[in-house]
């Protein structure tokens, strides 16, 4: 050791793991970069780089569709379905989490039950929905088998979140409105609800991504028509156009969307809380 | 805190008749545990009453089954002269204080306050108006507007005071509520408290852990011990004559001598120690018989200490000698700990006196007290029972 003060220069670990950091920034977002810049490639119709003569025609090859499949189909089901799971993971995941407050027999093998669904593998799951509904005499369909699929898959993530917002919940704040006269249906509705709303959206926006993004558990579940991301999988090996860049980035910029609103209303909920009106 | 006298009583839910808390036989099991048992008590209408003991004493759940928070597994609870098992705490005309305030983050100071108005179906103008005329008996209608996130411990007690009093309750049960403060907010918030009780002139019932706080406020202390009373009755008697000597450990103020009783005549008990130091007492009501063991309380500010030579021989009743510990400055008094060899025994000796000849550590100490200053315990002392807890005094 040597006697001289240090003025905290950085260690070499600093360096290292500020390397790391920004592969890793790279391996996240420069494969979706690449597709938005691609998207816009001219009428050479090259698949790679570099991009020549920019242009949007092969967003207008996607809503009017020439050689592509039926994307604005696709969208119009996926649309409706994630946001149906969307609701239902809400709702599921926040009565669930109310039940689960007060310890019940059997919570811990009815927890771990709802949970275990995420360790199958999405396609076997979607191989297993089909054959179920097959026996049952019923055709698969995106707002029946594929909703049953996706809310195996969303629901779990939807009760973790839940479960962890809930159990930070001071019970004070029910026993403080129940002290002042609240019934149990105007302690849900004036105080716990509201307090838990941030979690809530928490809980939609993966309800909603979760779905709108899912391949695997879609894949035998949805029928004869399509969603986006089995559209986008068709095209791969059908369509050799940016076109297929074209979708990536309109279906990118959905899921931006969604994000950013439920971000933008969870900081606004903060800060109404916290800074006053 | 000051209320201005022309502020009138809000008439929103007003409560008639006594404040008087009756319970009898309460019995509360957790599951196979019991956490208060056979818990017999009468709050008088009108008072400041104190449960004061340590963690886990139980003191709470008798709060929270007043409040009706918690059911009692047997016995009944009154307030004036209703049986309130089974009623909701508005029915009961009571109100629960909590010690995290649970003041809602979502809404403002004044919705905070107009809650129980608001559930009461009380229009938005007229819960308002009576919200804002209840922060300003508080005097904090000028943050009206802020979140609760907003405001100091302070306020926030303040407005958890307003929000709890709206519903103008006959009894206001307060969960340890100066625990989250600073000590300089404690003190200050503290005689607030005491002044809001002598104006409202309703029942508080204040659950503390810190002997100073249920001394000053109350009217009435209950000392309790693992799920029972102690002692419940005037803070003056509870301090200057604890009934057992968990009371008096735990009080503070006291030293606890046992000794075996040598002899008795005209209402004296002469005991002896092991070591051989010999005290008396007034056996008062207590049946003391010659042969079994005793236990008194000598007050620490009652006892005069004095430098012992080591040749001098103990010799006198009511005598006891050691080796200074430690000396502590408390100000107006030193508190000084002896080392008896077997214990500790602490004199509160007054700055005046002390000065004239100070003890340091190490010198060796006669510790002497008068017969009339000793009191006789109701129980026989079974050591300090290694809870450091217990032996903490102010």
């Amino acid at each position: 050791m040597s006697a001289s003060p240090s003025y905290g220069s950085r260690p070499w670990t600093f360096y290292v793991l500020a390397t790391l950091f920004t592969l890793f920034v790279i391996f996240l977002y420069g494969p979706m970069i690449a597709v938005l810049i691609l998207s816009f490639q001219g009428p050479s119709a090259s698949l790679v780089f570099p991009l020549r003569d920019p242009s949007f025609m092969w967003f207008d090859e996607l809503f009017n569709p020439r050689r592509t499949g039926d994307v604005v189909g696709a969208f119009n089901r996926s649309l409706p379905l994630a946001i149906l799971v969307m609701f239902l993971t809400v709702l599921i995941s926040v009565t669930a989490g109310f039940a689960f407050r007060r310890r019940f027999k059997g919570a811990t093998a009815i927890f771990y039950t709802a949970i275990a669904s995420l360790i199958v593998p999405g396609l076997v799951l979607s191989i297993g929905t089909l054959v179920t509904f097959r026996y049952l005499g019923m055709s698969a369909n995106w707002y029946t088998s594929a909703l049953g699929a996706h809310l195996s898959w969303a629901l779990p993530f939807g009760l973790l979140i839940m479960f962890a917002v809930l159990g930070r919940l001071n019970p004070s704040y029910e026993e403080a409105a129940f002290d002042l006269g609240a019934t149990k249906w105007q302690i849900v509705k004036e105080v716990v609800v509201p307090i838990v709303f941030p979690g809530m959206i928490a809980v939609a926006l993966f309800g909603f991504t979760l779905s709108y993004d899912e391949f695997p558990r879609s894949w035998l579940t949805v029928g004869t028509k399509n969603t986006l991301p089995l559209e986008i999988w068709t095209m791969t090996t059908n369509v050799t156009s940016p076109a297929l860049y074209a979708l990536g980035a309109v279906t990118t910029f959905v899921s931006f969307i969604v994000i950013a609103v439920a971000l933008a209303s969870i900081i606004l909920i903060q800060r109404k809380r916290f800074r006053g009106k | 805190m000051a209320i201005p006298k022309s502020a009138e009583r809000s008439e929103v839910g007003a409560h008639q008749g006594s404040g008087e808390i009756r319970l009898v036989d309460v019995t509360k099991k957790f599951g196979g545990s019991y956490a208060v048992q056979n818990i017999n008590l009468t709050i008088p209408h009108g008072s400041y009453c104190c449960l004061l003991g340590p963690s886990g004493c139980g003191k709470t759940t008798i709060l929270r089954m007043i409040a009706g928070h918690e059911t009692p597994s047997s016995g009944e609870i009154f307030i004036g002269d209703q049986m309130m098992i089974g009623k909701r705490p508005v029915e009961r005309g009571t109100a629960m204080m909590f010690q995290s305030y649970a003041l809602f983050p979502h809404l403002t100071v004044l919705d905070n306050v107009a809650f129980y108005l608001k559930m009461r179906g009380v229009g938005k103008e007229e819960r308002r108006q009576k919200a804002e005329e209840m922060l300003q008996r508080v005097q904090l209608d000028h943050l009206k507007d802020r979140m609760p996130g907003q405001l100091s411990g302070g306020q926030q007690q303040r407005v958890a005071l307003a929000r709890s009093l709206i519903t103008n309750p006959k009894v206001l049960l307060l969960e340890e509520p100066l625990s989250a403060l600073d000590e300089f907010l404690r003190l200050k918030m503290r005689g607030e408290l005491k002044s809001l009780q002598n104006e409202l002139g309703i029942t508080f019932v204040h659950v503390t852990h810190t002997q100073p706080e249920a001394i000053a406020l109350a009217d009435m202390v209950v000392v309790m011990d693992t799920g029972r009373i102690d002692q419940a009755d005037t803070a003056n008697v509870i301090f200057d004559r604890p009934k057992t000597p968990y009371v008096a450990r735990f009080m503070g103020g006291q030293n606890v001598l046992t000794g075996t009783v040598e002899s008795l005549s005209g209402g004296l008990a002469r005991l002896r120690n092991a070591d051989g130091a010999t005290f008396e007492a007034a056996t008062g009501a207590l049946e003391a018989k010659a042969g079994s063991p005793m236990s008194i309380a000598v007050r620490r500010d009652r006892i005069k200490l004095r430098k012992r030579l080591a040749d001098q021989v103990l010799s006198a009743v009511n005598e006891i000698s050691g080796i200074v510990d430690s000396t502590e400055y408390q100000g107006s008094y030193i508190k000084v700990t002896v080392d008896l060899g077997g214990g500790v025994f602490v004199v509160n000796v007054s700055d005046s006196e002390y000065f004239v000849d100070a003890v340091v550590r190490g010198d060796l100490v006669t510790a002497s007290w008068t017969t009339a200053d000793v009191h006789t315990l109701s129980k026989v002392d079974m050591g300090a029972i290694d809870d450091p807890y217990l032996d903490a005094t102010q």
